[in-house]
């Protein structure tokens, strides 16, 4: 599965799960079972950028799903308005963002039939605050949740998921007495067993009309009952509490054959898979009997108490019956709902990337090396692995060396709309590298932080830094690609910047040169570049 | 307490075998990603909490054992 994210939340999925750079929505995978849209609340302050950016990150949903192939489960996580708490100055604002957010991913549950919505507040509402977030790890890593609850987040998941891919359960196989009414209607008679009234009666009667429901969205319901048929056909015509009557129920075995048997049988006649079925009785013999003689068949523990059966039927549901398939009255609905839910986003969407692009408001700043600067330049290079072309790692002392022997050094601060992330990447070229035994301007090092890419910045800023070397006179620039186990997304950056590859090692080093004069170093006019 | 942190350097780092020399430089999958693993790990397991400071010094076996030291005795 691939997983659209803001937040770091790599160690709450399975390991062979990828995911998506930061709020990077600019590369929808093609070759992956489905998708997973998991967008926290993001950590800022100002209440309108923050409302602005969940507003935002609605139409970043509808961009992708359009992109993804509608057969593919696409499973989306509602924002949890709750996740952290601030005192802010203006509550309602956030509440209404965040709500928003969350009727739009409805929306699209509503009208994409691949799309599953998973409530996140499922999971997080069993714990305090403290236990769901924490701040050292927000701060670190970035973290939305609180990696101390990885296993029962992961075990929540696995358990969703399941009840998303399993074939929904068809037939409910259901005994009598002392499951469907308290007592035993050959010992206790049609007005003696408990169904309706005081308690117990009053539990069963509630359990029934549950089951009426169920069966109303399709579900079968079917009885097998050790009983005398003749009994039961009366007790449902003249018990005036009973809710499932004979024509409630789409067949049954009433008999004193084994229910493994009988079971089989109901299988047979409503042409339905035996792992279809589901086994409700209250006697632990019977249970254990099917278990063990019809495996495929589910069987639910029984409550021992009455008046724990709707909760019991609550879990029977979330389990067996949970309603994903679309039927035909749900489709009708659907096409409907869909003609608006699109015109409703047309307005509200961008239409392709470069307009997703033009609307961020992003603003490049580039600086040369200077006093203030250099230590955040070194620490970069020590730190950035994966957008990094050569991973050179240098210190303060280094950098400072660097410009005095002339080498150009610029490192790029990016904001948008969202925020600022400050400076988060540079360049460095050396005028006398030695590149492939050729002396001349090459780049040494290269890199950006994962936080700003997926925006095109990277080739932005690279195409900048060579036209100001090209103001400056410089006619050729040679660079490099040194592999390492982490910086294979970088492979084939040059070329993709126009550069030629003059030759490729064995080992997967790659050296490259550029003529300034016949390059196109155009960069397109969204990206506000200012140099300092 | 030595023998448990190998025991989870081994297990988060997939290893088939560990000693005191493991290293963010010497082992592969000792990655950013892999250390947030491996600093709730050690929290869950030892009862503590490590303070962004000590999680930065945490490069290698030996920082572990010695930040641990400092923190139980």
């Amino acid at each position: 599965m691939f997983v659209f994210r803001n937040n770091t939340v790599e160690r709450f999925f399975p390991k062979d799960y990828t995911f998506s750079g930061y709020d990077d929505i600019s590369f929808v995978p093609a070759d992956v079972d489905g998708y997973v849209w998991f967008y926290q609340l993001p950590v800022k302050y100002d209440q309108d950028v923050l409302c602005s950016e969940i507003r935002g990150y609605a139409q970043k949903l509808a961009f992708v799903l359009a992109q993804v192939d509608a057969a593919k489960p696409f499973i989306v996580l509602t924002m949890d308005e709750g996740a952290y708490s601030v005192p802010f100055t203006s509550g309602t604002e956030l509440m209404a963002a965040v709500s928003e957010y969350n009727n739009a991913l409805v929306e699209a549950a509503g009208s994409h039939s691949n799309v599953k919505l998973l409530d996140i507040r499922e999971f997080t509402r069993q714990y305090s605050e403290e236990e769901v977030f924490d701040w050292k790890f927000w701060f670190i890593s970035q973290m939305g949740m609180n990696p101390k609850v990885t296993k029962p987040f992961m075990a929540w998941w696995l358990r969703k998921l399941d009840e998303i891919a399993l074939k929904r359960k068809k037939c409910l196989v259901l005994d009598l007495d002392n499951t469907l009414w308290g007592g035993v209607l050959g010992e206790d008679g049609i007005e003696g067993i408990k169904l309706g009234g005081d308690y117990p009666g009053k539990a069963f009667h509630y359990w029934q009309e549950a089951l009426l429901e169920l069966s109303k969205t399709g579900v079968i319901l079917t009885v097998c009952s050790k009983n005398n048929e003749a009994d039961v056909l009366e007790a449902w015509e003249k018990n005036p509490f009973m809710v499932l009557k004979k024509d409630n129920f789409a067949t049954w075995r009433i008999n004193w054959t084994d229910k493994a048997t009988n079971i089989k049988e109901l299988a047979e006649e409503l042409n339905i898979g035996l792992d279809s079925f589901v086994f409700v009785d209250d006697n632990p013999t019977e249970r254990e009997l099917i278990k063990q003689m019809l495996p495929m068949v589910e069987v639910p523990e029984f409550p021992v108490q009455p008046y724990e059966l709707p909760v019991f039927f609550k879990d029977l549901v979330e389990k067996y019956f949970r309603v994903y398939s679309v039927t035909s009255e749900d489709k009708k609905k659907t096409e409907q709902y869909k003609a608006n839910a699109q015109r409703a986003q047309a307005q509200r969407s961008f239409v392709d990337f470069d307009s997703f692009l033009e609307s961020l408001d992003i603003r490049i700043t580039i600086e040369a090396a200077n006093e203030f600067n250099i230590p955040r330049i070194a620490q970069m290079t020590q730190k950035t692995n994966q957008f990094n072309l050569t991973t050179k790692r240098y210190t303060d002392a280094d950098v400072r060396q660097f410009v005095e022997q002339g080498w150009k050094i610029w490192c790029i601060s990016v904001a948008d709309r969202f925020g600022d992330n400050g400076i988060t990447g540079c360049i460095m070229v050396n005028p006398n590298d030695n590149l492939n035994e050729n002396k001349g301007w090459g780049i040494d090092t290269m890199l950006l932080s994962c936080r700003i890419l997926g925006k095109g910045i990277e080739v932005a800023f690279i195409k900048k830094i060579l036209s100001l070397l090209k103001e400056s006179g410089v006619e050729t620039v040679r660079a490099e690609y040194l592999p390492t186990a982490k910086n294979a997304q970088v492979k084939d950056f040059y070329e993709k910047c126009g550069f030629t590859c003059e030759e490729e090692y064995a080992d997967g080093r790659k050296s490259y040169s550029l003529d300034l004069n016949g390059a196109d170093l155009s960069i397109k006019d969204y990206y506000h570049i200012t140099v300092k | 307490m030595e023998e448990k942190v190998l025991e989870i350097l081994k297990d988060l780092f997939e290893l088939e075998t560990v000693d005191e020399t493991c290293s963010q430089e010497t082992c592969e999958k000792w990655d950013s990603m892999a250390h947030l693993n491996l600093v709730v790990e050690l929290e869950s397991e030892f009862g503590i909490s490590f303070e962004p400071e000590e999680i930065g010094e945490m490069q290698s076996y030996k920082d572990v054992i010695r930040i641990l030291k400092s923190k139980i005795g």
